[in-house]
């Protein structure tokens, strides 16, 4: 099994939240006057989840959103201070701060004047207060990104802790050698602060639509060299500090500066398998089924558990489990929940173990759960490309949908299924409408595929098995 | 795997047992792990317990202490919901997965 080399190439991509909480309390002093200030930041979304990225928006940040044209962004405005719960949300993978929003903007008629004008607008756009923004981003960054080596280090070595009690005493010693290193990049950054130092950029553009009598390489490399221009930055595409987004959807152009580097989709996976999923996507969906506290919610075919495990650290106050008929994806999935445990007892240094979430391998068309039992179902079906087949999808789909009809709760039960093989689906289900109902379908793009996510409700009739129906013809 | 796991798997294979249930579980490895207590959790965990089920696991892994049945008032029993959390949750049996040993 080659998952223990793929850890340490593919991020673990650090779960912000628990860095920025405590590096916040210490900010207050130099921080004061930028205190009130309010900006407009935008982020990106998996495509077809901008209404359940607003949702969490509103509860955790008190702010409506504004649900952009431009597919997969959504935009919302808070003060400076609650920076850090921003890069909380797990509903979004990519965060930047708004520059300036032209709702109608107009371009010129030929490519000459569309791009003079760009160059010209680069001088007249309101920098400053989204320049401070990612300056405290960047600061915060800093610290985040030494605590991250530390820990990538321990999580190469502490794979398996649930096998290896004599693993105990290195954690305690990281958890010493992390608190030290915190305290000497406080110092570090502190010192940067006083000196003025020549910043790195690029720009980055994203163009979309029909009319345009440029590419969105014209725009960047013009729009660009007027930024060089006006700030004596230095241009560098790949070793850059500050990112200019510049961002075209037909007449609605938007410029951001970046606040995230590395996409934060998957933050919860070390091993990675042949198709994991965005945690991003993943967290989508679960919210999509509304999770109660102590429902049961269960991902039949859990492959690297990125479902699961999304699930048992956002709604740790249910019951997780993911199940495979592989035993390779049982075992990555078990380590990704090591890797995770780990990561837990790292930051809180405290002992305080244990996550809502097993992991077992089965077989999904003969799953061993009590009927009736599991409230929600979440997963990731076979597409037929990658895993498994199209034909042998003409067979899995009804069973699956057979027997996660018997283990899900009659009335309240409810599945969030996703799949790209929409015909197989769709024919499946048809047989089904008397355990299956279909509430609510969100289209996803899936590295370039179109896919689906079917919001399934289960109806209350309970389930029957067909060999106890003598006599009478099966429904289904 | 968590003995909360054990008690929600069934072998629906016709023939296993009345129900199909429980698993059989071998007492290769118990460990026991700490779980943060949260009494909320176990109190509404306690009606999907099938009992019977979890009293032959905690049996056959030798645990003590381990309630008969929910008790009159079983919410505010503190002593009573931890006991439970204990069984539930922080007693793992096997290796971290479980292929299923199905009963027969």
């Amino acid at each position: 099994m080659s998952d223990v080399q793929e850890a340490p190439n593919q991020l673990l991509d650090v779960n912000l939240h628990e860095n920025w909480s405590c590096i916040q309390a210490t900010e207050s002093g130099p921080r004061s006057e930028s205190e009130h200030l309010q900006v407009t930041i935008g982020a990106t979304v998996p495509t077809g989840f901008e209404q359940t990225a607003a949702d969490e928006v509103r509860e955790k940040l008190g702010s409506s959103c504004k649900i952009s044209k431009d597919r997969g962004k959504i935009y919302f405005d808070i003060s400076v201070e609650s920076l850090a719960q921003v890069h909380c949300l797990r509903s979004v993978d990519n965060l930047f701060v708004v520059v300036k929003e032209f709702k109608d903007y107009q371009f010129k008629e030929t490519k000459e004047e569309v791009l003079k004008d760009f160059e010209e607008l680069a001088g007249k756009l309101p920098w400053s207060d989204p320049l401070k923004v990612w300056k405290i981003n960047t600061n915060f960054k800093k610290k985040k990104t030494k605590r991250k080596k530390i820990k990538q280090n321990a999580d190469s070595h502490i794979l398996d802790y649930y096998e290896n009690p004599a693993i105990k005493e290195e954690i305690s010693t990281l958890v010493g050698d992390d608190l030290a290193s915190y305290k000497d990049e406080k110092d570090e950054s502190s010192k940067e602060e006083t000196q003025s130092k020549m910043l790195k950029f690029r720009v980055t553009c994203n163009r979309a639509g029909e009319k345009h009598c440029f590419s969105s390489n014209e725009a960047a490399r013009d729009f660009g060299g007027a930024v060089q221009d006006y700030f004596k930055w230095k241009a560098d595409m790949t070793n850059f500090d500050v990112e200019v987004l510049l961002n075209i959807h037909d007449s609605e152009i938007v410029v951001g500066i970046a606040l995230t580097e590395e996409s934060l989709h998957r933050r919860n996976i070390t091993h990675f398998g042949p198709t994991t999923l965005r945690s991003t996507l993943a967290y989508g969906m679960l919210r999509l089924c509304a999770p109660q506290p102590t429902d049961i919610i269960v991902d039949p075919m859990c492959g690297t558990g990125a479902i699961p495990i999304e699930g048992a650290t956002e709604w740790s106050n249910c019951y997780h489990i993911a199940g495979d008929n592989n035993p390779l994806a049982v075992d990555r999935a078990a380590n990704n929940i090591s890797s995770l445990l780990t990561k837990s007892q790292i930051k809180e240094g405290e002992v305080s173990w244990g996550l809502p979430i097993d992991a077992v391998q089965w077989d999904i068309c003969n799953l061993p759960l009590r009927t009736g039992t599991v409230d929600i179902i979440v997963t990731d079906m076979p597409f037929g490309k990658r895993m498994g087949s199209k034909k042998r999808n003409w067979n899995l789909y009804p069973a699956c949908l057979r027997e996660m009809s018997r283990v899900c709760r009659p009335g309240t039960g409810r599945a969030a299924l996703l799949t790209q093989d929409k015909k197989c689906f769709i024919k499946a289900l048809s047989g089904m409408g008397h355990v299956w109902r279909k509430v609510h379908t969100v289209w996803v793009n899936i590295g370039g595929l179109h896919a689906a996510v079917y919001l399934l409700k289960r109806t209350p009739q309970a389930f029957v098995h067909p060999s106890e129906q003598d006599g009478e013809r099966t429904p289904w | 795997m968590k003995l909360l796991t054990h008690n929600l798997l069934s072998s629906h294979v016709r023939g296993v047992g009345p129900r199909g249930f429980p698993l059989r579980l071998q007492a290769t490895e118990v460990r026991i792990n700490p779980v943060e207590f949260n009494p909320d959790f176990v109190a509404r965990m306690i009606p999907k317990v099938e009992w019977a089920a979890l009293l032959e696991a905690a049996d056959t892994l030798h645990l003590v202490e381990v309630p008969k049945g929910p008790i009159e008032g079983y919410e505010h029993d503190e002593k009573f919901l931890r006991q439970m959390h204990h069984v539930l949750l922080e007693v793992r049996t096997g290796p971290s997965l479980a292929s299923l040993a199905t009963a027969g």
